[in-house]
C-alpha cells in the first residue's frame, strides 16, 4: 500500500518490530491461498469419489463438454497472466502507463473468460442435477468461477487505484497482491480444465 | 469499563459527537442496517428469481432458494450496514489507504462493544462474552435434552424436536463456544505475550468477530423455520440431511459463516507471530499459548475448507436437488463422511490444542517451575497437527467404508497417544517438586490434566476397531467426547478465564467462588458423564429419545447431577459479572508470572506497551536465579532518568 497516511499520527501505538522479511500483507495473501487450494481440494476429492471411486461415465452418457471453446477460454486466461506481470513490471520500473494498459487487459481478459464461461452454461444441454457427472461439472467450474469473479473484484479495485495515480515503483502491493490472486485462479483453471475438460 | 479506565488512569479521548438525524442512515451502525439489509435480501432474491426466470424453472419465487440464498446477502448486509467494509468500498473507489489509525481503540463505554471496534483487546472480550451466550444457549439446550431423557419415553417433546435440540447443543458448543472462544482469548493475549501493539490485520479481525453472532443467530434460529431446527446431529449426515426440513440449510450456512470467521482470525493469528515478535523473540522463546495457537491456525487453514465443501455439497443436494451423496444419480454417500470427518477429526485438535497452551501457562506459573521438556512440547503440537490429518476414517469403522481402510486408521490414531502422552507427562513433571499454589485457574488446569486423560484413554479404546464397531453409536461415545470437550477443552476455557480475568478487566475474581465453582464442576461433571460409559456399554444408544426402561435408574442420576452441573455454570457467571463491576482492583502481574502480557498494566494501556519490549530469555524460567523474560522498554528508560538525576545531584 502507499504512504498516503495523514502524516500527523496523533498519539498512536508503538510501530511493531518486523519479524519477518516476508510483508505481512503478501504473507497473509499466501496463506489464504494455501486455503483456497484445500477448498479446491474438497471439491476435487467430490469429483475423485464420482470418477475414481464409483467409475461413472465422463462425461455422462449422451452428452459432451465443449473441449475446444474452453480451450480458447484457457488461452485467454493464460494470456492475461502474463498481462498481470506486465502491469507489475511495469510499476516497479516506474512506467505508470504500462502498469494501467496491463491491468485493464487483465482485468478485460478476466471478465471475457468469465462472460464466455456463462454463455456455455447456458448452451451445454444439461442440468447440475441431471446426473453426478453434471453436478461435478457444474461445482468445480462453478467454484473457479466464482473465484475469478472475486479476482476481478480485486483487479477492478486495483485498476481503479491505478487510473487515479495510486501505486509508484516503493509501493505497489495493491498491484502485487491482487496478482498473486490472479496466478493463482489461473494455475487453478490450468488444473480444472485439465482434470473436467481433457482427461 | 469507564470506571477501570479512569482508575488506572488511562488517557482516553472523549467520543466524538455521533451524527445526527438523517446522516445516521449513511453513518456505520445499526441505523443503517435498516437499509442495507433490504437491498442485499432484495439483490439476492431478484437475481435468484431473474435466474429462474430465464431458465423457465417454475415457480419463478421458489422459498427455499430464496431463503438459502438469503442466508448469505442478509448477513452481508448486515456487516456492510454496521460498517465491516468501509474501509476496503473506500479502497476499492480509490480513496487514499490509511493504515489502520487507531482512533477507534479501546472502549470508552459499554456500548463500543456492540460497535466494530479495531482493537484486539476489546474485540478479544467481545469473542468472549458473544461465546458465553451461547454457551449459554447450548447449555440450556442440554438441560433440556436430560430433562426428556430422565425418564424412560416421551416426556417434554417429540422426537424431531428432541433431535434438533442436541443438534443445535453440539453445534453452539463446537462452533460458536469452543472453537471461538480460544479465538478470544488468544485475541487478547497473543498480541500482548509476542510485545505487539496489535494483530496484524486490525480490521479483519474485527470482521471476523462480527461474522461469529452471524452463524450463531443462525443455529439459533433454525428452531423457529417451518418444521423445525436441524436435527441429523452437528455432523449433519448426507444422504439423511437432504431429506430434512428447511432448517438444515440454516446449518449449512451457520457453518459456512463460523468457518469464514475462524479461518479470517486463523490466519491473522500466523501472520501477527510470524511478522509481528518482539525483538529477541525467537520461536524457541515463544510462550507455549503462542505455539499452541500457531498450530491451531494452521489446523484451522487448512481443514476448515473442507467442511466448508462439505456443508455445500449437501446444501446444493438438498436445494437444488445435485447428486454429490445420492446413490440413484451416481452420487458416492460415504464421500460426505469422508470430507467432513477430514475437517472434524482435526477440529478435535483445534478445540484441544489452545486449551493444551493455556494449561502450560497456568501449570508452570503456579507450580514455579520452568516447563519440563519446552522443546518437546511445542514438537508434541507440530507432531498432532500433522498426525491429525491421517485419521479421518476412525470415525466411519462402520460406516460401510473400505475394510483396508480401517487397520492403517486405527494405528495411526493409536500413533497420536505419542505426542499427547508427552504432554501430559511433560505437565507432571513441571509439577513435580513444584511449589504449587492451588488457585482457581490452578485447579482447572490439574482438573483437565485428570479428565482429559479419562477422554484420552476411552479414545484409546474407540480407536481401535474391535471396540469402536461395539461401541459405536452408543452412549460410550457420548462420554468420551464429553471427557475431551467439558473435562478437557472447557476445564482449559475455565482455567483460561480465570487466570486472565485479572489482566482482561483489572480486577480480581472471587478465590472462594472460584474454587466452589471448581469443586462443583468437577463432581457434577464426573457424576453426569462417568456412568455413561456403563449405559453405553450396555448397549443403549445415543441420539434416540426413548430408552429402555432398565436404564431409567442411572438416567435419572445423570439428569439430576446434570442439573446441578448446569447451575455451577450460574455461579461461575455471577462470579465474572460481579467481580468485572466492583471486584478488587488487579495489579499488573498478580501471579508474578514471567511472560510479557504480565509486564504491563492491568487491564493494559490502549497500545499495549509504550514501547516495544526486548526478549532476552524464555518465558518460563521460573526459579532460574537472575533470570529475566524480557526487558521493558520503559524499565531501561526509568534506568537512565535515575541515573540522570543522580548525575544532577551530583553536580
Ligand atoms: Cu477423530
Amino acid at each position: 500500500m502507499e504512504a498516503h497516511a495523514a502524516a500527523e499520527q496523533h498519539h498512536g501505538p508503538p510501530p511493531a518490530n518486523v519479524s519477518s522479511r516476508i510483508d505481512a500483507r503478501v504473507l497473509g495473501m499466501l496463506l489464504f491461498i494455501g486455503s483456497e487450494i484445500m477448498l479446491f481440494g474438497s471439491f476435487f476429492t467430490a469429483y475423485f469419489f464420482v470418477r475414481v471411486v464409483n467409475h461413472d461415465s465422463w462425461p455422462a452418457k449422451g452428452t459432451h463438454l465443449p473441449v475446444f471453446v474452453a480451450g480458447i477460454n484457457t488461452a485467454i486466461l493464460v494470456t492475461s497472466s502474463f498481462t498481470m506481470h506486465w502491469a507489475l513490471t511495469s510499476i516497479k520500473r516506474g512506467n505508470r502507463a504500462g502498469m494501467r494498459a496491463g491491468l485493464a487487459l487483465t482485468f478485460f481478459m478476466g471478465l471475457t473468460f468469465l462472460l464466455t464461461q456463462i454463455a456455455e452454461y447456458s448452451r451445454i444441454g444439461f442440468a447440475p442435477n441431471d446426473s453426478a457427472f453434471a453436478t461435478i461439472f457444474f461445482s468445480l467450474t462453478g467454484l473457479h468461477g466464482m473465484h475469478v469473479f472475486i479476482g476481478l473484484l480485486l483487479l477492478l479495485a486495483a485498476t481503479i487505484r491505478a487510473f487515479r495515480g495510486h501505486y509508484t515503483p516503493e509501493h505497489h502491493h495493491g498491484v502485487e497482491i491482487p496478482g498473486i490472486y490472479w496466478h493463482f485462479v489461473d494455475v487453478m483453471w490450468i488444473v480444472v480444465y485439465v482434470t473436467v475438460y481433457v482427461l | 469499563m469507564t470506571a477501570i479506565a479512569a482508575e488506572h488512569g488511562v488517557h482516553m479521548t472523549p467520543a466524538p459527537p455521533g451524527p445526527r438525524g438523517i446522516r445516521r442512515l449513511l453513518a456505520p451502525g445499526y441505523v443503517r442496517c435498516l437499509w442495507t439489509i433490504p437491498l442485499m435480501f432484495g439483490f439476492g432474491a431478484g437475481i435468484a428469481a431473474l435466474v429462474r426466470w430465464l431458465e423457465a424453472w417454475h415457480p419463478v419465487w421458489n422459498g427455499t432458494v430464496i431463503t438459502t440464498i438469503s442466508l448469505a446477502t442478509i448477513p452481508l448486509g448486515f456487516l456492510g450496514g454496521i460498517g465491516g467494509f468501509d474501509y476496503w468500498l473506500g479502497y476499492a473507489i480509490g480513496r487514499p489507504t490509511q493504515p489502520e489509525d487507531h482512533s477507534g481503540h479501546g472502549a470508552r463505554s459499554w456500548k463500543d462493544y456492540f460497535r466494530v471496534n479495531t482493537d484486539h483487546k476489546v474485540i478479544g472480550i467481545q469473542y468472549v462474552a458473544t461465546t458465553f451466550v451461547f454457551f449459554i444457549i447450548g447449555g440450556l439446550m442440554a438441560m433440556l435434552v436430560r430433562a426428556e431423557l430422565a425418564k424412560p419415553g416421551g416426556q417434554f417433546v417429540d422426537s424431531q424436536t428432541y433431535n434438533s435440540l442436541f443438534s443445535i447443543h453440539a453445534a453452539l458448543m463446537i462452533f460458536l463456544f469452543i472453537i471461538p472462544v480460544f479465538a478470544g482469548l488468544g485475541n487478547y493475549v497473543i498480541p500482548l505475550m509476542i510485545g505487539a501493539p496489535d494483530m496484524a490485520f486490525p480490521r479483519l479481525n474485527a470482521l471476523s468477530y462480527w461474522l461469529l453472532p452471524i452463524a450463531g443467530v443462525m443455529f439459533a434460529s433454525s428452531v423457529l423455520v417451518p418444521g423445525g431446527g436441524f436435527a441429523t446431529g452437528w455432523t449433519g449426515y448426507a444422504p439423511l440431511a437432504s431429506h430434512q426440513p428447511l432448517g438444515q440449510v440454516f446449518f449449512n450456512m451457520g457453518v459456512q459463516w463460523a468457518g469464514a470467521s475462524s479461518i479470517m482470525t486463523a490466519l491473522n493469528f500466523l501472520v501477527t507471530i510470524i511478522t509481528m515478535r518482539a525483538p529477541g523473540m525467537t520461536f524457541w522463546r515463544m510462550p507455549l499459548l503462542v505455539w499452541a495457537n500457531f498450530t491451531t491456525s494452521l489446523l484451522v487453514v487448512i481443514a476448515t475448507p473442507f467442511i466448508a465443501g462439505s456443508q455445500f455439497f449437501a446444501m446444493f443436494d438438498r436445494v437444488m436437488h445435485t447428486h454429490f451423496f445420492d446413490p440413484i444419480g451416481g452420487g458416492y454417500a460415504l464421500g460426505y463422511q469422508h470430507i467432513f470427518w477430514f475437517y472434524s477429526h482435526p477440529a478435535v485438535y483445534i478445540m484441544m490444542l489452545p486449551g493444551f497452551g493455556i494449561v502450560s501457562e497456568v501449570i508452570s506459573t503456579f507450580a514455579r517451575k520452568p516447563v519440563f521438556g519446552y522443546r518437546l512440547m511445542a514438537f508434541s503440537l507440530v507432531a498432532i497437527l500433522i498426525l491429525g490429518f491421517s485419521v479421518w476414517a476412525h470415525h466411519m469403522f462402520v460406516a460401510g467404508m473400505a475394510p483396508w481402510l480401517r487397520v492403517p486408521m486405527m494405528v495411526t490414531t493409536l500413533l497420536i497417544a505419542i505426542p499427547t502422552g508427552i504432554k501430559v507427562f511433560s505437565w507432571l513433571a513441571t509439577l513435580w517438586e513444584g511449589r504449587i499454589k492451588f488457585t482457581t485457574p490452578m485447579l482447572f488446569a490439574l482438573g483437565f490434566v485428570s479428565m482429559f486423560l479419562i477422554g484420552g484413554l476411552s479414545g484409546i479404546y474407540l480407536g481401535s476397531v474391535p471396540i469402536d464397531i461395539h461401541a459405536s453409536d452408543t452412549y460410550f461415545i457420548v462420554a468420551h467426547i464429553h471427557y475431551v470437550l467439558f473435562g478437557g477443552s472447557l476445564f482449559t476455557i475455565f482455567a483460561g478465564l480465570y487466570y486472565w480475568f485479572p489482566k482482561m478487566t483489572g480486577r480480581m475474581y472471587n478465590e472462594r467462588l472460584g474454587k466452589i465453582h471448581f469443586w462443583m464442576t468437577l463432581v457434577f461433571f464426573n457424576a453426569t458423564f462417568f456412568p455413561m460409559h456403563y449405559l453405553g456399554l450396555q448397549g443403549m444408544p445415543r441420539r434416540v429419545y426413548d430408552y429402555a426402561p432398565r436404564f431409567a435408574g442411572i438416567n435419572m442420576f445423570i439428569s439430576i447431577c446434570s442439573f446441578i452441573l448446569g447451575a455451577s455454570a450460574l455461579l461461575f457467571l455471577y462470579n465474572m459479572i460481579t467481580s468485572w463491576v466492583r471486584g478488587p482492583l488487579a495489579v499488573g502481574n498478580p501471579w508474578r508470572a514471567n511472560s510479557l502480557e504480565w509486564q504491563v498494566s492491568s487491564p493494559p494501556p490502549i497500545f499495549n506497551f509504550d514501547a516495544i519490549p526486548t526478549v532476552v530469555a524464555g518465558p518460563y524460567e521460573y526459579g532460574v536465579p537472575g533470570a529475566r523474560h524480557a526487558i521493558m522498554a520503559d524499565e531501561a528508560k526509568t534506568a537512565d532518568s535515575v541515573h540522570a538525576e543522580a548525575e544532577e545531584v551530583r553536580h
